[in-house]
């Protein structure tokens, strides 16, 4: 099963209000994914934790093996 | 549920290796791109670190590691006890900095090289670690 961007960048969103995420297919395979987000949660959180916000909100998709791999860029909104 | 005595080996590890990588192969042949990159970084920093690799004993070390750090994926740079990161923030603490003082060395003026050239002093890299 392919992995639905739009559906990954509303699930990052809704588990993180007021972010904004971006999230694009880096290989054309649909399972080695980039994601950006941008997310006031982010304040004065280390780095592997605003990483773990991102990966949490789209566990299932890793679970149901949609996700092999993805790649996650964070920056703190402001 | 993680294996209770690989857990406990991995523990000992993370605390016995105060720059510890959880990758994919060996620094000499690391067998996955993101794990590569981090050995480039390191090797770039020019520190100390231990390397296990966890091609051998994979589901058994991603179930250690979601419970000791709530985190699966390879590779995993350990340093003094936390896990700071896979590549992506590895290679974005390297360029802002954050890894140097992390390490607590000066950040390098060079760049990760895609191919490290041999160091010039004698090198820095410790033998592989092995997981029972």
């Amino acid at each position: 099963m392919a992995a639905d961007l739009a559906e990954l960048k509303a699930m990052i969103e809704a588990a993180l209000p007021g972010a904004e995420a971006e999230v694009s297919d880096e290989t054309g395979t649909g399972d080695h994914l980039l994601a950006v987000v941008r997310a006031p949660q982010f304040d004065g959180l280390s780095r592997i934790d605003q990483h773990r916000l991102v990966k949490a909100a789209v566990k299932e998709r890793f679970d149901d093996g949609a996700i092999h791999a993805l790649s996650v860029k964070t920056d703190v909104a402001r | 549920m993680a294996d209770p005595q690989l857990k406990e080996k991995v523990e000992e590890l993370i605390a016995a290796n105060p720059v510890l990588l959880f990758m994919k192969g060996t620094p000499d042949a690391p067998r996955c791109g993101f794990s590569m990159r981090v050995v480039q970084v390191l090797e770039t920093m020019n520190v100390d670190y231990g390397a296990i690799d966890v091609l051998p004993a994979l589901q058994p070390l991603r179930e250690v590691t979601t419970e000791i750090a709530d985190w699966q994926t390879f590779p995993q740079l350990y340093v003094n006890g936390e896990l700071l990161g896979g590549a992506d923030i590895v290679e974005e603490m390297f360029d802002s900095g954050e890894l140097a003082e992390a390490l607590g060395v000066d950040q390098p003026a060079e760049a990760p090289q895609a191919a490290p050239t041999a160091p010039s002093g004698p090198p820095q890299q410790s033998p592989p670690l092995q997981i029972e």
